[in-house]
């Protein structure tokens, strides 16, 4: 079973970072996964994204036509890759830089206000963890100890950083189920 | 590093060019390979092993030049276009037969093109950049675990026929991450201490070079590095099979086209097709004998490059068989998708074997 | 009492093929004699370039590696920073024309002595490119006539000369820098005292060494030996003149 993700977003929102905390996790959690980020000017300011394919068996494709999730953090990714989403495929929209706006019947929305949500945890960086964990509730709750080993992989020994995101991992995780959206 | 870590296809090159021994780095910066300079600028200062931050592509390989005549394992690094500035002393490395691994994370071209992804530099590799009769051992890694092995690999090869060898890498691996292991070198140590330049001590003085005014002489070199060349393409041929077995159509596609194939191979047999996949790992010397084996029970060869079709010519070269070479193909950017591609073998098919299916 | 031997790292048997008053095969000598006198012959291992100073190797009893046209600095880097990853300091000094040091190959040569590469370059100026058949080089004087500037080097179409010992002083890196002639005894007596002088601060460790040699070009001058002497000292060294530019122990 192959699944396929897009984050997207700005430079500076830590597109990259979480695409590269989940592609982790998908390793630790013995799955095999492969990830490409785009590079180059992109990078430098602009729009940054990153696609990961996770499965159970060895993996050939890299880049896909339609993927299964995508995470969108501003307007300008959501207008992007709206179109990219699979049918019965899901999109998770930072609703605090993107209007809510459903254009597409055949996909799930999920709006959530990741940045002003990020904000109350006292981090404004932290709102792709917030995202990471309601992508983790969608996929049925990714395993715990690979998700603190993958932010323990990335943020190395920022300790201050890795609880905080986990506070913001946890909190998305909980963000459907408390019926806030 | 013994347990697989998600790398990155330029860390996972690098990392594995200090575990297989490398002693000496010079590189310039050029997306999208730069990170394989700025880990091993890290790592070598750390070591107290050699790492100059060259001036330019043609500063660098020729350093290299010098210090692989002292028997040093050197590696140097650096995409398409800057590549191009190397031929030169690439030329001079082989008549000097010096090992130097170059590694060329390729970018789109021709001239300074941009820095998508691209398959473009078969050509320059196998066939020679630079003047002269010289051939050049061109490794084709298709995954991150296979930039690991194949760097281990070019720096034994290099060693080994006292020859370059070019690690050609694609920007999209360079940049991608997967899991992989750096496991221990397993490859033996070569003896240089006949050849280096370490200094006159109780010896006479040696000379590298490949000026020879001597017509006489200069014929007889070019002869004894062709001898070298025919036993590297009787060694060191080296490529996969998937699915070949008992295939009719067999598509042929190297590095991370090669395994990007592998989808389209699964589709097609899901449907019943009887397809398979032929992979060259080793560009030069290219698998002409085993690709011809194989022509003769083949009806459709299908060629996929991320270029216009440089490796069709070598395929096209393999087949005496009645068997047709179809091509697809774009040079440069995104990765054809498998729909893309099926769709493109879909319309061979139905031209070629309208009634295979 | 014997005055006067062949150095021992020039090699035996061997019978320079320069042209008959072409300064290369003294300023060779030179070299041999400093590696002979600091006792470095096994432990040196030297660069050779494009163009007449390519036959350094048949010349000189030292490991030699040839380098691509203008490179030889770059090479140089390659040999001494691979020898010093092994922990061996080996002496390292190239052998360069002035078209390979300062036309073609002046990004390797400025940018070795600005990382204060510690090697010595040794180049012989003769105001063209020799082996081609004297054509207009980068140290070409003003109103000098060549094969590709036949009515002499003029501003609007050649530009002006390099004066490449004052720039490679300029750099930083930069130990030691002089410029010698060899158009008499005291000159070539001068000269190996420089040259020794190079390969000693490179043995210290100083950084980079470099000595332009004014030689003579009889054939492409189209002059006797004495006459190219004679021109060096009269008119060459008006435009460059001898002089240690830099010297980071004597101020």
């Amino acid at each position: 079973m192959v699944k396929n993700f897009i984050i997207s977003g700005s430079g500076g929102q830590g597109i990259l970072s979480i695409g590269s905390i989940l592609a982790n996790i998908f390793m630790l959690s013995g799955k095999f996964v492969s990830y490409c980020p785009c590079y180059g000017a992109e990078m430098r300011g602009g729009a940054v994204n990153c696609e990961i394919n996770m499965s159970d068996c060895e993996l050939y494709s890299l880049q896909n036509s339609k993927v299964d999730f995508v995470v969108a953090l501003n307007q300008t990714s959501f207008n992007k890759f709206i179109s990219k989403v699979k049918k019965n495929g899901t999109i998770i929209v930072n609703s605090s830089m993107a209007k809510i706006e459903k254009t597409r019947d055949d996909i799930k929305y999920i709006f959530a206000p990741l940045t002003q949500e990020a904000l109350k945890l006292g981090n404004i960086k932290v709102a792709n963890s917030i995202a990471l964990g309601i992508l983790s509730k969608i996929l049925g709750n990714l395993p715990l100890d690979a998700v603190k080993n993958a932010y323990k992989k990335i943020l190395k020994d920022k300790t201050e950083l890795i609880t905080k995101n986990l506070e913001a991992y946890m909190l998305g995780l909980n963000y459907i189920q408390e019926g806030i959206i | 590093m013994s347990e697989k870590e998600l790398l990155k296809g330029n860390i996972a090159i690098a990392a594995s060019a200090l575990n297989s021994g490398c002693e000496c780095y010079f590189g310039y910066p050029i997306t999208p390979q730069t990170e394989i300079g700025e880990y091993l600028s890290y790592e070598m200062q750390k070591r107290n092993l050699a790492y100059v931050c060259a001036e330019s592509e043609i500063a660098a390989i020729n350093m290299a030049l010098g210090a692989a005549s002292t028997g040093a394992k050197v590696m140097t690094s650096s995409s398409s276009c800057a590549v191009s500035l190397m031929q030169e002393a690439i030329s001079y490395a082989c008549c000097d037969e010096l090992p130097i691994v170059i590694v060329n994370v390729m970018r789109a071209g021709p001239g300074q093109g941009y820095i998508y992804p691209s398959q473009g530099d078969y050509n320059q590799s196998t066939k020679g950049g630079g003047n002269g009769d010289y051939q050049v051992i061109v490794l084709s890694p298709s995954s991150v675990q296979e930039c690991v092995d194949l760097t281990s690999r070019a720096f034994y090869l290099a060693q080994k026929y006292r020859n370059p060898v070019i690690l050609l890498a694609d920007g999209m691996l360079g940049q991608m991450a997967e899991p992989a292991i750096i496991d221990c070198n397993k490859y033996e140590e070569i003896d240089n201490s006949s050849w280096r330049l370490d200094g006159a001590k109780n010896r006479p003085a040696r000379e590298i070079h490949s000026l020879e005014p001597s017509q006489l002489k200069l014929n007889q070199h070019i002869l004894n590095l062709k001898k070298k060349y025919d036993l590297i393409e009787n060694s060191e041929v080296d490529y996969e099979e998937y699915m070949t077995d008992d295939a009719d159509i067999i598509i042929t596609a190297f590095g991370t086209m090669g395994r990007c194939a592998k989808e389209v191979v699964n589709h097609y047999r899901m449907q019943g097709v009887k397809m398979g996949l032929f992979r060259p790992i080793t560009l030069y010397p290219f698998p002409l004998i085993r690709l011809r084996e194989l022509s003769y029970r083949v009806k459709t060869f299908i060629d996929i490059e991320m270029n216009l079709g440089q490796m069709l010519k070598d395929v096209q070269l393999a087949i005496l068989s009645n068997a047709s070479v179809a091509f697809v193909g774009k040079p440069v950017g995104d990765w054809l998708k498998k729909e893309e591609m099926i769709e493109a073998i879909d319309n061979i098919i139905k031209e070629q074997y309208a009634g295979i299916r | 009492m014997q005055v006067y031997a062949k150095p021992k790292s020039i090699k035996e048997n061997s019978s320079f093929t320069f042209c008959s008053g072409c300064d290369h095969g003294l300023a060779l000598k030179l070299v041999a004699s400093v590696i002979d006198e600091l006792d470095i012959q096994q432990d040196t291992i030297a660069v050779a370039s494009s163009g007449c100073s390519v036959f350094l190797y048949n010349f000189l009893e030292v490991d030699c590696i040839e380098s691509p046209h203008g490179r030889a600095c770059a090479v140089a880097t390659g040999v001494k920073r691979a020898h010093k990853a092994r922990n061996n300091d080996k002496i390292v000094f190239t052998y360069q024309g002035d078209g390979d040091f300062a036309s073609i190959g002046l990004g390797e040569s400025i940018h070795s002595a600005l990382r204060g590469e510690n090697i010595t370059a040794i180049c012989i100026n003769n105001t063209n490119y020799g082996m081609t058949g004297g054509q207009l080089g980068p140290t070409t004087a003003m109103g000098q006539i060549t094969t590709t500037s036949p009515t002499g080097r003029n501003r609007e179409y050649h530009g002006f000369p390099i004066k490449t010992a004052e720039h490679i002083a300029l750099c930083e890196g930069t130990a030691f820098s002089a410029r010698v002639a060899l158009y008499d005894i005291k000159n070539i007596y001068n000269a190996k005292n420089m040259i020794k002088k190079a390969f000693e601060y490179q043995k210290k460790g100083l950084g980079f060494s470099f000595v332009e040699i004014l030689s003579s070009c009889p054939t492409n001058w189209k002059l006797s030996p004495s006459d190219s002497h004679k021109k060096i000292k009269e008119e060459l060294t008006k435009v460059y003149p001898l002089k240690v530019f830099k010297d980071v122990l004597n101020g």
